[in-house]
């Protein structure tokens, strides 16, 4: 045999294959999602037992809501994030997407449909426009997504002269206080997300593609992927799930309130991306691990409101839980060999 | 081995009129006309720097060509792009495997297309997938089970599969021109003669194939034309017959390489400088090594065979995990890079770009990094002893500059690497570790690298020198001592290290027990 095998090492040899129950543990916990899963499981059971109406129908209610505007944009960053870049415009940009929705309908007069579908174009163009820069002229994203955060939210100021806009469609209200089966509809807006982003990752070939970008874009372009296409996709999908969102938070608060733009929500998202198992490098990660991050990170930021516990501590509580989260997939990766760089 | 090249079939598979490339003022590809025929396997031969990745890259997209026609099979090829490129038959296979560690094989195999037979033009076919990736290994010889399953993440599988799922990659294109860039580098014999196989296989079915090879004998054995590039002109277009190995070095250095043998060691009796016994480390080991004060140690195996580890471990770079290192008699158990330079270690790494220079700082601050504190005076800097030093230590290694504040990357690869040697001569170092002295440097400017490693050795540094080239070691060291799987398998000094014996102990032709260290994956 030559110096050099084309065999892989032996401790890969599939003959020391263990009995089927050991070997889906091992799968189980070498997939990094399925301990964001078993965190949610535990999470919700534990302050389950020690509120009492932390599992009530009602507070289920308020958190699927919750959902809709931290998951989804949590979906919409994790694309971003797999080709190794991050957006951090998305929390102002459902803010200014509110406030534009609100300004076509009420002061331009526009009927909410047309007023949804020119603040998704907006959206649209944003996400085009971040795209063009970081594939054409190689601004870093976080630079340039950082200058749509602060423009966004200097514009949702300054079109409303900073006080709320009233008077809004009641379709927009509509879109969010509706209940299916008293499942509240921005659930399942979040869910629907989640559905399409998971099958547009895993079953197409476009989804495949912004993989292969993220892992290795030498590669994908000398393979004839379309690389800048891919990316300016997913940043274009990130501003119109932000979109999106902004508009479901003014039809649930039934009132377009600028200063939403500024409650941090990109770093949430970016957090539950991070605690799902998504790899900042790029490449790496899946959406049922985002999807179960947004959910452990509401159930905790639910479960601390419900516990009474002081809402300073809340804020500690959340960053320790990052950091656990971390902590544990870099330990397991490092336990499995797959380093991640 | 070679069929006659006036076989009747001279279809031009690519024509090339006028194409050129330049980065910056240097013109690195000017090919007034080429034209490649079907049927035939094509060697191309160069130094490093003639032009030969830039032809490759030209022709398969990657590089953007400045001007020119090129034409496959007679539609004109846009220039860079890789997707017109592909559309056209052309396939590359590159050194670099650009696979994407993190999907799977059949995944990689598939990369950018869709399998042939599928249900949708959207959705992925999974089985599909599988079926075509395992009938794309199966078609280079390599059977799916071999290597764990297709679903196998790549980054699991060690480098040679590696090269081999990436030439898979190029052969399930089903190209018109398939262009191969050293792809026997990373492989072994076995492996090799299977990529010849599928070359031939090409041009018997009417493709071309552009073979880019560092081994001559190779490039001879397979071709059946040759032509050798330099400066980024065609120099010379020959037949097998014409094209001995030495017709083709001429050919490729255009004058002689002017570099004496070393002069020999002060006192081979002596202590060495420095020791290693049972030294080990992660993919390396266990190895026992001396160097002497002003003596050259090349280090020479194939890919993987853990050249840059041994070099990395000693500099502190990677933990020892075993066995003793002393430096002049001393023990010497570095914890990191720092230990190394502390204990008059300088470290010289493969990549010059990555790891050595801040490409767009001044020469005067890269050449003084190392030595901040000695060119200090009471922990403050001047900016003015800083630039006198800087333009001390560039001129003790003769770079070509105008002033040393210009900045590093405007220079060329040679003088690059002139500055990283005076900023390891700057730190007075008594053992010096190289590690691919002269990758990417012109032909011209390894002589006079060579020559500054020969006047550290004359000064009495103790030399431990990495390199993938066989000449290049042969002709600057005392001795050369071959790795393979981590281990020494032979020290062969001056006569003795002919290429063949090299190549032997490298290789590992003769029988011997398996060896249980893995083999890693090459990082």
């Amino acid at each position: 045999m030559s110096a050099q095998s084309t065999l892989p090492p032996p401790t890969a040899a599939p003959d020391t294959r263990p009995r089927t129950g050991s070997r889906l543990l091992r799968r189980l916990a070498e997939s990094p999602e399925a301990g964001v899963v078993i965190a949610c499981v535990v999470v919700f059971a534990a302050i389950a037992a020690n509120a009492s109406t932390y599992a009530s129908v009602g507070n289920l209610q308020v958190m699927g809501r919750d959902l809709a505007q931290v998951g989804i944009l949590a979906i919409g960053e994790s694309l971003v994030i797999l080709t190794g870049g991050i957006d951090l415009s998305v929390g102002a940009l459902a803010g200014l997407a509110g406030i534009l929705a609100a300004w076509f309908n009420v002061n331009a007069g526009l009927p909410a449909p047309v007023a949804i579908l020119f603040t998704l174009a907006v959206c649209a163009v944003v996400g085009i426009w971040h795209g063009t820069m970081v594939t054409k002229l190689n601004v870093p994203p976080f630079v340039i997504t950082l200058v749509t955060f602060t423009t966004a939210q200097g514009l949702a100021l300054a079109i409303t002269g900073g006080t709320p806009i009233n008077g809004i469609d009641p379709l927009f209200s509509n879109l969010s206080s509706f209940y299916i089966q008293r499942i509240p509809v921005p659930a399942i807006f979040f869910f629907g997300v989640a559905l399409i982003a998971w099958f547009a990752l895993e079953r197409t070939y476009i989804g495949r593609q912004v993989y292969a970008v993220g892992g290795n874009k030498e590669a994908a372009r000398l393979a004839g992927i379309p690389v800048a296409r891919r990316i300016t996709t997913t940043y274009v999908a990130s501003a119109l799930l932000a979109g999106v969102v902004g508009i479901l938070v003014i039809g649930r608060m039934n009132v377009a309130d600028p200063s939403v733009g500024g409650s941090g929500w990109e770093l949430i998202a970016i957090a539950a991306a991070v605690v799902g198992g998504m790899s900042l490098f790029g490449g790496e990660g899946r959406i049922i691990g985002v999807a179960a991050g947004a959910i452990l990170l509401e159930f905790i930021a639910n479960g601390l409101l419900a516990l009474h516990v002081s809402p300073y501590y809340q804020q500690v509580v959340q960053g320790v839980v990052l950091g656990v989260a971390i902590l544990l997939d870099r330990l397991r990766a490092s336990y499995f060999g797959r380093s991640r760089r | 081995m070679a069929e006659p090249t006036s076989t009747p079939s001279r279809a031009v598979t690519a024509r090339l009129r006028g194409v050129h490339k330049s980065y910056g003022p240097v013109r690195v590809l000017d090919l007034p006309e080429l034209d490649l025929h079907g049927g035939q396997v094509i060697g191309v031969v160069g130094e490093n720097g003639a032009g030969k990745s830039t032809l490759m890259g030209t022709l398969a997209g990657s590089v953007h060509r400045d001007g020119g026609d090129i034409e496959i099979d007679g539609v004109p090829l846009p220039p860079g792009s890789t997707e017109a490129a592909q559309r056209l038959g052309v396939a590359l296979v590159s050194q670099e495997f650009p696979l994407v560690g993190q999907l799977s094989v059949a995944e990689n195999l598939l990369l950018g297309r869709r399998p042939r037979v599928t249900r949708g033009r959207f959705l992925v076919d999974r089985s599909a997938l599988k079926a075509e990736a395992e009938a794309m290994l199966a078609d280079i010889g390599l059977s799916a089970k071999a290597i764990g399953g297709v679903h196998r993440e790549v980054r699991s599988l060690p480098v040679p599969t590696r090269q081999m799922i990436e030439i898979a990659k190029a052969w399930g294109r089903e190209p018109k021109l398939l262009i191969l860039d050293e792809p026997t580098s990373a492989l072994g014999p076995v492996e090799a003669a299977m990529v010849f196989g599928l070359a031939r296989q090409v041009a018997d079915r009417g493709g071309t194939v552009l073979f880019i090879g560092h081994r001559l004998d190779e490039v001879r054995e397979i071709s059946d034309r040759i032509l050798v590039l330099r400066n980024g002109r065609l120099v010379a277009d020959l037949t097998p017959e014409e094209a001995t190995e030495a017709r083709l070095i001429r050919e490729m250095v255009g004058g002689e390489i002017s570099h004496l043998a070393p002069p020999p060691v002060a006192d081979p009796d002596a202590a060495p400088y420095l020791s290693l016994r049972g030294l080990t480390a992660a993919g390396l080991g266990p190895l026992d090594l001396d160097v002497h004060a002003g003596e050259i140690v090349g280090v020479a195996g194939l890919m993987g065979s853990g050249r840059s580890r041994l070099i990395h471990t000693v500099a502190g770079a990677q933990p020892a995990t075993g066995g003793t290192m002393t430096l002049a008699g001393q023990p010497y158990r570095p914890h990191g890079p720092a230990d190394g330079t502390a204990a008059g270690i300088s470290l010289i790494p493969e990549d010059r770009k990555e790891q050595s220079l801040v490409l767009f700082a001044p020469i005067a601050a890269n050449v003084t990094v190392a030595i901040l504190r000695r060119i200090s005076s009471r922990g403050l800097l001047s900016p003015g002893r800083q630039r006198a030093e800087g333009r001390k230590i560039a001129e003790g290694v003769r770079v070509r500059m105008q002033s040393v504040d210009q900045p590093v990357g405007s220079l060329s690869g040679g003088n690059q690497q002139r500055v990283v040697f005076g900023r390891a001569f700057a730190t007075k170092p008594r053992l010096l570790l190289l590690d691919e002295p002269t990758r990417g440097v012109d032909v011209g400017a390894k002589a006079e690298i060579y020559e500054l490693i020969d006047g550290a050795a004359a000064e009495g540094m103790a030399v431990l020198v990495a390199s993938s080239e066989l000449e290049e070691l042969q002709l600057i060291c005392h001795r050369i001592a071959v790795l393979r799987r981590g281990r020494v398998t032979a020290v062969l000094s001056g006569d003795e290290a002919t290429k063949e014996r090299i190549m032997t102990a490298a290789a590992g032709t003769t029988t011997e027990s398996p060896v249980t260290v893995p083999n890693g994956a090459g990082q």
